[in-house]
Formats: structure tokens, sequence, C-alpha cells
């Protein structure tokens, strides 16, 4: 057959199309359709009725094509040549358009798999019907064949995409009942076992294919059970078959679905056996179950995740340049999501606040979906403009000014859910009629707003439907104990003398204290006024105490007195390498360690020796009378650190010469001694000195109960006075 | 001749017709390119992927607030019920249930791994029957507004790079923390404090070390670094004006070097400078809106009984979930606390006691302001550790003392508010407490399930970094669809 100019032409275009199309699905998954060519992708349900149409027409024609009366009838042939071009070209067209439109949201699943690959395909086996169609070999029986084959493919293909625009079973459904239940009308056979079944069993157990003489189709079939016996034993889920093939091996022959068959989910499985565990029954519903039962939560859960997830809202966007014109430092204006036209608004720096700053919103009324005006000094007449955001379903009014009287004005905002106004000052007469005015409400919270527990339950009582918060209020019946005083000198280390300073972090409580070493009480210690006054190394023990409170534990506070502090210091022996703190200066620093010195991160203020003897020397510009030395030293047997083995002092008048002024062996540690930060020391006659060294020789070998015994112990000091 | 003729005249027409039907096919492709932008420009499209600040859909929660129990809380004393250990106690851990797992140097050298039993007993509370220890009374009356997870695994075996990795989504660290990550996918909520705050506080117990690289922005813009928020006078540091410099006069001090800043930035275009320029700004700000957040004096009465008194002293965990609370409250996207101290190695029973004292009323009492406020629904809390401890003792064992290591193979931790479903218990693991045995949650799949209540999608929260493009969760992760509500 000779071409025609057209044919030509149509033909390249054909050609050209394939590379086009193949493209396109090659990198559909990369795609980014281009605004102006959506519209374009959705002409697609429009051009489909051209291939659909003009193919249908050309197999018709190609079916009789070799019918001796229409053989030699040119017309005829070149119509149906001419058709079948047209017809595969605009099933390309009508493809490519279909990639388009399946770019946007919400297209996916089993029914755009195999409505897009026949698409495919019957764009292509169009075109090849077109190629070999002239061929010599091509008679009666391919054209028979092709053409139905090609007919066939495009009612599949319409069904499919029938399906995807009108949903599946669009054409029967009319005669099918709804699917979601109230939960208060579940049946727990009908509405959660039986759908179970029919998605995962019934496809083989059905009157079409009775597999294993087993019928799953309806209740009276189930109860009679198949080939193998009964499906249940009632109330013993171990021992019924039902059960049991399903909890076998996948690889078993036996288990059930069969492999390759879409499985039970847990969640089913385990709903199957509770369902039989509380007797298998037909018609028992959710709501007769007890609320602890599992197969009533289980049910709950299944039920309510078939319910709508996410919300939509139904209002245009606002414009992006309004937006940022009404956002500033104080107000933020955030969208909810990419592609939400929703709002939510904050307010922050109750300094920055005006009321209308609230007005200002107006060009954004429709948008609002949550505001959020917490601790801004909001009036009750302020409440007329937020009845102006219709859409409104969350409202923050915590510890702003309003009360009971301005939120009558929200009354009839049909969408707020959400309504939180603690911390505001309410009074129960009024309130339970200002909230049932809002006829959407489903929480409120009232905490701290001036409501007595009574008030709230009997709130609680009044607004069926609308959850009461009211959180926690202390009633006295579970005091609580107070945490111990603190001591708030900078340093508890003076030189002449030092005004106790002791306070604690809650408003009215009493400090009493002892000097003595006795543990203080709440009835004969003294209470510690600010005027407590010391003059030499002091334990203060203080205790804190308030009514409604329990007493706290005792606090002790060691003031310690160094009266001369050196002008300079020098070590002549190393420290250990993670007890550096600040070398020399750590022992006149006025700074104290704490426990827990083995962490490095902690040891700061301890400085330490294990290998060596700690040799200090220190000087005084001016002679002084020194009559005592002490060490303010940690004891933590448990970690090995232990007190000296001995303590030299050692004094001089001139440059090094050294005159041994005291010596002393603290006591070592028996087992189990308790982890203390000990003072040891001496005193000796007073005696003029300008240059003190002190020798400390760390214990040597540690005592036999110990579990590192005979090793070297570490010896940790953290300040040193001098009196 | 002939014959040569009709092969070549063959020849040529299928070279010609090759050549025009290739010249059709790339003509197609050519047009075909057009819609596939990644395809020829190198794949630049950061800006249509993702658009910082704003969600890529509706968000369950606005906030997070993180209370890290760092040293590895063990889940064997606080919400994993073990009984079976009591029956097995001092026997050898079977080596089948221990399989290839590579142990700690403090252990691996142990001859016998003898099961431990917890010394505290547990309890079921609350309507979900959740089982709770005795060491966490307040814990246990929350049970219903949390989702305990005890199906938690990790990676890591020791310290630093499990919590990097929980904290980055990397063991080795130089990545934007989740607290960055949130900051550069949400945006400001109040623009007059940080999106993202530290608090350290430490327990008694064996602490282990709490870096800032932890809160870094890695290769995010430094805006989206953490703001460590510490005890005392200054709680952030240097932001105080120095003596005889008022409002009036920082403010003019920073017009005049934004001035001079937007000068060098239109030179060099370096974006840090910008950034430094806003850092400037929200600081001015900032010096207003901190004293107010950090001002505990006003709290009432009730608040401080819900806490427990120790929330009036600066640096405790008490203090710092109060704190928290108001951060958040005040639109601060991400407060990430610490409390060091839960490395029991020895002595666990007396160490854990102490901690669970120092966390247990205050992180069950923050729930409980944070709902009667209303702000549970949008505040997402998470409690636990970086991993968990082993169910046989480290060193000796003994009734009432022994020590446990660390074990990533499974521990529990607890989510509140934010969308996550309340009182339920996912995840279960074996009856020795050593492998997970149903829904396995591993870090990447927990950072997943936090950055989709925050509205953020995990696959698309991508920075483009050095040539390729960077997620929290790496290349794994699933968003544990079961505790969402």
């Amino acid at each position: 057959m000779k071409n025609s100019k057209l044919t030509g032409i149509l033909e390249q275009v054909l050609l050209a199309s394939f590379f086009f199309v193949g493209f396109l699905l090659v990198f559909e998954s990369e795609l980014k359709i281009p605004l102006f060519l959506q519209p374009f992708g959705r002409l697609h349900t429009l051009l489909l009725h051209f291939p659909i149409v003009l193919l249908l027409l050309a197999m018709f024609m190609e079916f009789f094509r070799f019918q001796a009366s229409l053989q030699e009838n040119k017309t005829y042939l070149q119509i149906t040549q001419l058709l079948i071009l047209v017809g595969a070209l605009s099933s390309g067209i009508t493809v490519m358009m279909g990639i388009f439109l399946a770019k946007e949201p919400g297209y996916g699943g089993g029914n755009l798999f195999w409505h897009r690959w026949l698409g495919v395909g019957t764009y292509l086996f169009a075109s090849l019907i077109y190629w070999i169609r002239s061929r010599s070999w091509y008679q009666v029986t391919w054209a028979k064949c092709m053409s139905i084959s090609m007919a066939l493919m495009l009612v599949l293909v319409g069904h499919f995409g029938g399906n995807l625009t009108h949903g599946g079973n669009f054409v029967l459904e009319p005669l099918m009942k709804s699917q979601t239940v109230p939960l208060e009308e579940a049946v727990v056979f009908q509405d959660l076992v039986q759908p179970i079944l029919e998605k995962k069993c019934v496809a083989c157990h059905n009157p079409d294919k009775i597999k294993g003489e087993l019928l799953l189709t309806d209740a009276k079939s189930i109860a009679k059970g198949g080939k193998t016996g009964p499906l249940f034993v009632a109330g013993k889920p171990e021992l019924s078959l039902l059960i049991q093939r399903a909890h076998l091996s996948i690889d078993d022959k036996k288990h059930m679905p069969p492999i390759g068959k879409p499985q039970l989910s847990d969640d089913e499985l385990q709903l199957l056996s509770w369902w039989v565990k509380e007797k298998a029954s037909f018609t028992k519903k959710v709501v007769d179950l007890a609320s602890t039962d599992s197969l009533r939560i289980l049910s709950t859960k299944l039920l309510a995740s078939s319910g709508p997830k996410e919300e939509e809202f139904d209002f245009q966007e606002a414009d992006e340049k309004t937006i940022q014109k009404l956002s500033n430092e104080y107000r933020t204006i955030m969208l909810f999501a990419k592609d939400s036209p929703a709002l939510s608004v904050n307010f922050f720096n109750k300094a920055q606040y005006k009321a209308p700053k609230l007005e200002e919103l107006k060009e954004i009324k429709q948008q609002i979906v949550t505001l959020s005006l917490a601790k801004m000094p909001v009036q009750n007449a302020d409440l007329a403009f937020v009845k102006i955001f219709e859409h409104l379903h969350t409202l923050n009014l915590n510890f702003t000014d309003i009360s009971e009287v301005g939120l009558k004005e929200l009354a009839g905002m049909k969408e707020l859910m959400v309504l939180s106004i603690s911390g505001t000052k309410l009074k129960a007469a009024g309130l339970a009629s200002a909230l049932k005015a809002i006829p959407n409400l489903k929480k409120v919270y009232v905490w701290d707003a001036g409501l007595s527990r009574e008030d709230i339950q009997i709130l609680q009582k009044q607004l069926k439907g609308i959850q009461v918060v009211g959180g926690f209020q202390d009633d006295g019946s579970n005091p609580l104990k107070l945490n111990p005083p603190q001591v708030k000198n900078p340093s508890t280390i003076f030189d002449e003398y030092i005004d106790a300073q002791l306070g604690h972090p809650i408003k009215g409580v009493e400090i009493r204290y002892t000097t003595d070493g006795s543990i203080p009480d709440s009835a004969k210690s003294s209470i510690f006024a600010g005027n407590l006054r010391l003059n030499q190394n002091t334990s203060i023990r203080a205790r804190a105490f308030k009514p409604g409170w329990i007493g706290s534990e005792e606090a002790i506070f060691d003031f310690y007195r160094g009266h001369f502090r050196p002008d300079s210091a020098v070590l002549l022996t190393p420290l250990n390498r993670v007890h550096q703190a600040a070398g020399a200066k750590t022992f006149f620093d006025g700074r104290l360690g704490s426990f827990n010195a083995n962490s490095p991160a902690w040891a700061n203020n301890w400085a330490g020796v294990r290998n060596n003897d700690l040799v200090l020397v220190t000087m005084f510009k001016q002679a002084i009378t020194l009559s005592s030395v002490e060490l303010r030293i940690m004891v933590e047997t448990q970690t090995g650190i232990f007190p000296p083995e001995s303590v030299e002092v050692w004094g001089a008048t001139i440059e090094n010469q050294w005159k041994l002024m005291a010596k002393f062996k603290p006591a070592i540690p028996k087992e189990n001694f308790p982890h203390t930060l000990p003072l040891i020391g001496t005193r000796f006659k007073p005696s003029t000195v300008k240059y003190i060294k002190i020798v400390a020789k760390p214990l040597e070998k540690i005592p036999g109960w110990h579990p590192s015994k005979d090793k070297r112990a570490l010896f940790l000091v953290d300040e040193m006075f001098f009196n | 001749m002939l014959e040569k003729e009709i092969l070549e005249h063959g020849l040529s027409f299928n070279r010609r017709r090759f050549l025009s039907t290739m010249s059709l096919g790339l003509g197609s492709v050519a047009l075909g390119s057009l819609l596939v932008p990644s395809l020829l420009n190198g794949g630049d499209q950061d800006g249509t992927e993702f658009t910082p600040g704003i969600p890529h859909f509706a968000p369950k929660a606005k906030r997070v607030i993180y209370l890290f129990q760092n040293g590895a809380p063990s889940q064997l004393e606080t919400f994993d019920y073990k009984p079976k250990l009591c029956d097995m106690m001092g026997l050898d851990l079977p080596a089948s249930v221990r399989g290839t797992q590579r142990l700690t140097g403090m252990t691996a050298n142990q001859a016998t791994f003898p099961l431990a039993p917890s010394f505290t007993n547990f309890k079921q509370y609350g309507q979900s029957g959740a089982w709770i220890s005795d060491i966490m009374p307040y814990t246990s009356k929350i049970v219903d507004d949390i989702c305990i997870i005890r199906s938690m695994y990790t990676e890591a075996i020791n310290h630093d790079p499990a919590l990097t990795f929980f904290q980055t989504g990397s063991q080795q660290g130089n990545r934007p923390s989740m607290g960055s990550w949130l900051s550069y996918g949400l945006g400001n909520e109040n623009k007059n404090l940080p999106d993202f705050t530290v608090l350290l506080s430490r327990g008694i117990g064996n602490g282990q070390g709490v870096y800032s690289k932890l809160w870094s922005n890695g290769f995010l813009d430094s805006i989206h670094q953490g703001v460590q928020f510490s005890k005392g006078e200054d709680p952030v540091l240097y932001l105080r004006d120095p003596e005889g410099m008022d409002r009036k006069e920082r403010r003019e001090m920073l017009d005049h070097l934004a001035e001079l800043n937007d000068l060098s930035y239109q030179e060099f275009g370096d974006p840090e400078i910008s950034a430094k320029v806003k850092q400037y700004e929200m600081a001015y700000r900032m010096q207003t809106a901190v004293p107010e957040v950090m001002d505990l004096s006003k709290e009432s009465d009730d608040i401080i009984k819900l806490y427990g008194p120790d929330c009036l002293v600066p640096g405790t965990f008490a203090a710092n979930c109060l704190l928290a609370r108001k951060l958040s409250e005040n639109g601060v996207r991400f407060v990430q606390l610490y409390h060091q101290g839960w490395d029991q190695h020895g002595n666990l029973p007396f160490e854990i006691q102490s901690q669970a004292k120092d966390t247990d009323q205050a992180s069950a009492a923050l729930i409980t302001d944070l709902k009667q406020r209303g702000l549970l629904d949008e505040t997402l809390v998470i409690w636990g550790g970086e991993f968990g401890r082993t169910c046989y003792s480290q060193g000796k064992l003994t009734i009432d003392n022994y020590g446990r290591d660390h074990h990533p193979r499974c521990f529990s931790i607890w989510m509140a508010g934010g969308g996550i479903k309340p009182g339920m218990v996912y995840g279960e693991t074996d009856e020795l407490g050593y492998n997970v045995q149903k829904n396995p949650v591993h870090v990447h799949d927990f950072q997943a399930t936090v950055l989709n209540q925050l509205g953020l999608d995990h696959e698309k929260l991508v920075y483009k970094h050095m040539g390729r493009r960077f997620r929290l969760t790496d290349v794994s992760g699933k968003v544990v669809r079961d505790i969402i509500s």
C-alpha cells in the first residue's frame, strides 16, 4: 500500500512518540511536571475516549478485513489502516498525559499499576498491529486474533482506569452497604472477623473455589467447618484448626493462608484467636465485652484506625506577603504544613502586646486555626476579636486576664475544639453555660484557674462530652520532704571571722542549726536569723522546716579558718597526672573539692600524689607566728584514697635553714570506713617563720583488708590552713 | 557488481533511516528531559525538595523536650520486668542467647556471666497495666499518659558513640544534632529565644561526659546550634551587657555593626556573616526574654510541690525540667536535657535508686504540668538513655549488690504527648531481657518517628554538604506507625 504524505508524517510522529514515552517511563520517578503541563495531564480523562473508540472501530474493521467482499474495497482498507494509525497515535498521546496525571498526588496502588502498563501495552500493541498487518504472513487468523486481543486489552485498561477515577466497585457500590461502623454498634464477628476472612481467606474458600471443602463466606458455613473438621473449639484457640493452621511455619504445606498469598497480620491473628477464646460468638457486640478485655481493646483500635486521619481544610490559603507583613518578633505566624492553608499564630513578650495586635490579624482571619495568647494581657473585651477567626480549633488563653464573662464572646464558634484557660481567674458560676455555648468543644483546660476540685468535678458533670482537665492541686495528703538548707557564702574559708549565711530556695522556710555536732530538731535547736558569726573552725548542721512539709535532711557546712595565706607557694615534687588541680595554688585558692575525685572532670579542686611525697614550700613576705597547720583531705577507701602515712611541717626564717616544727601520723581508716572529707593537722608551740615546708608521704601499703592491699594509696588534698 | 550496489543501497538506506529515526528519538528524549530537571543540571534540587521552616505535613507535635538519661539507665530495674531472672539468678547466660554480641572490655574477660535479677519489685499500673519498678513511684502514676518502648536497640556499645548516634544519627559526630535538624526543618517559633536549648544536670551515680559537640549544628547554618543554659547568675554566657552599657547604646552598637557586616557580606557573600548578624539580633532580644524565662520565683506552691523542692535549686534535674517546661511553653522547639550518672557498672542498687530519686518526680511532673496547660498534645517528651544494660552481673553478684555492663541489644525508653499513643507498652524482649523478641525499634526508627511527629519526612529532611545529601537517619529508619495515635 502506498503511503500518502499524511500517513508518512503520522508514522514519523508515532515513531518519535515511542522514544518520548520510553523516556518518560524510564525516568518516571524523577519527573517534575511544570504547572502549565498539569492541565495537559488532566485532559487524559477526556482524550482517552478517542483511542478506545478509534481502536475498537478499527479492530472491528480489521476483524472482517479478509472477508471476500471487503478484501478488494480499497477505501475500506485505507480507512482501516488510517484508523489504526490514528488510534495508535492517540493512545500514545493518552499514555503521555496519563504519565503526567499520575504524578499528581493521590494516584497509586494496584489499579494504577495495571492501568499504566495495560495502557502502555495497548499503545504498543496497536502500533505493532499497524506495522505487521501488511506482511504477507498476516492472514485471516492473525487479523482475528489480533483484533480480539486488542479489544480485550482496551476493555481492561478502561476498567482499571475507571477504578482509579471512580474507585473500585463503582458500578456495584449503590448495592453494597457502608463500611464504617460506629464502635457502639459494631458486632465482633460481622464487623471485625468477617472482614479479615473476606480479605485473606475467601479467595480460595468461596462457592466458586471451595478448597478443602471449606466455605468462609457466611456464619453458617464457618460454623460447619471443612474436610478436616470444624474450624474451632469455642473458647480454646490453641485447639482450634483456624488458629493452629495460621500458626504453622510458613513453609509448612498446611500453613494458612498458603505461602505466596497475603498473610494474616499480627493484629488480625490476635483478633481471630481472641474471638475464638470469647466462645466464637457470631452475635456479640464489641461494647458487650468488658472494657479491659483484650479483644475489646484491639477491636476498638482496629475500628478506630479506619477512621479519618488528617484534617482537611476547605478554605483558601493566605497571601504569602500578608503573612510576612503581619509576622514580627513578637507575633509568629506559621504555616501548618507545606500545601496547607492553615496558619497557627503565637504571641510572645507581654510588654509588646496590645489589643490592636490581635485586630491586625483580620486579613488572615479565615486561615487561623490555632492561636496562642498565653500570658498576654488579654482582656475579656478582646475576645470579641477572637470570634472573627471562624476556623479556629485550638485557642490558648492560659494566664491571660480573661474570665468566664469574656468566654461568652466565644459562643457559637463552631470549629473551636480545644480551649486552654489554665491560670486565669474563673468563677464556677456561669462557666459551664459559657462553655456549653461553644458547640463542638472537646477539651477544656482549667488548672490553676481559681476552681476547687469540687468545682471541677461539678463542671465535668455539667459538660457532657467535653473533657475537663484540672491538673495538679496539692491537697496536703502526701507531704513532701523539704530539701536541705544551702550555704550562701561564696567560700566557707575565712581569715579572722565570717558571718555564716544559710538560705533555702523555698519561701517561708525556717532553718534550725547546731554547732556542737548534734542533729538539729524542729523544737529546740536555734533558728537561723542571719547573725551567726564564726571565728574558728566550725561545723554547722542545719535542717529546714515548714508547715505542710516534712523536715529536711540535715546539711553539714564546714567553715575553716585559714588565717595566713602565703604570698607564694611552690611544689617541689610532681602531682599525679589526673590530680593536677591548680598546682601549688590549689591549697590556698579557697575552693573546696567534693567527692568523686577519681573522675577527672570533677577532680579539679583536688591535688594528689601516689608515687612520690608531696613537698610544698610556701613563703611569706612578712614573718608570721604559726601555731597550727591543717590539711583538708579526702578519704575514700573503696577507690584507694587514704590519709597520708605522715605529715611533716618544717619552718624557717631564713631560706633553706629548715627546722622540723611538727610531725604527725593520721589514723588509717578501718574496713567500711565511710567516705569523708576530714581535716588532719597538728598544733605546736607558736613560732615565727617566713618559710613553711609541708612534706606529706602517701600511704605506702594499703592495709590487708583492702582488695588492693600492699599497693600505694592515693593521697588527695584540696586546701591547707595555717593559723 | 550489482550485488554490491544493492548491498550499498541497503546500507545507506538503513543508515539514513537509522539517522533520521535516531534524530526523531533524540528530539523526543530532549523534549522529555525538560520534564526531568535533575537529569541535566546535576540534580541540585534542594530548593524544590525542602523549604526550611515549613513542615512536610501537618505536625502532631510542635516542640520536643528530650530528657536524656546519660550513662544508660538499666531497663531491668525500671521498665522491663523479667521475673525469670529471679529463678535463674547466678546461672550463666546461655551462649545461644548471647550469640555473637560483642562485649565491652569491662566484662569480656569475665569467666561467667551470672544472670542478675532486679533488686527491686515491679507492679502493674494504670489502665494499660504496664509494669513499672518500685524505684519510679511518680512515673508509675502517669503511666497512662506515656508510651513505653521496651524494644529499643542501637549499634554502639560505648557511651560517647552511642550518645552521639542518638543525637546526630552517626557514631562519629560532626553531624547536626537532632535539635539542630528540627531548628532547620521547622524554623523559629519564638524569635526572642533560640530554637534549640540545652540544660545539664548530674546525679551522684557514676557519670559520663557530655560535650558540646552533642548540640553542634554540624554542617548546618550556625543559627541552628544548641544554646546551653547553665545554672547561676548568667544562664547564657556573655549575654549580659557589660557594666555601664545601656540598652540604647547596645542597640546603636548593633546597628553600626550590622552595617559593617553587611558591607563584608556584599563583598564576600559568606552566609556565616548574615547568620552572625541574626545571632546578634537574637541575643539582643534574648537579653530581655531569657531573664523572664529563667525566673523561677513566680512559680506557684503547687508547681513546687509537683516538681519537688529541688526544682528551685539551680542545676538539678528537677529545676531543669521546670525550665524545660518554661522554655517549651515559650516556643523553644527543642529542649535537650542531659542527666548524668546512670552508668552503674557496680553498686547498682544504691546508685540507681538515687538516680531515680533525682529524676522520677520531676519527669512525671513535667508530663502532668504540660497536660494541665493543654500543651502535652503539642509537645513530645522523650525519656531514655543511649543503650541498655546487661542481664548478667558485671563483677560479683550478691543478693543486694551487683553491676551491669553496657548492652546495645535492648533497652527501654518512653515517649509522651505529641501524637504518641498514651498508655501503651510497645515491643518485647526475651525472658532473660537480652534480645528483642517483638517489634524492634532501631535508633534511626526512633529518630524517624520523632521527625514524623513534627511533620517532617525523615527521608526528605536533607541537607546537601560536600556533594552528599545528609539526613538525621542516614540511609535507614522507619517511622514506628504502631505507636502513633
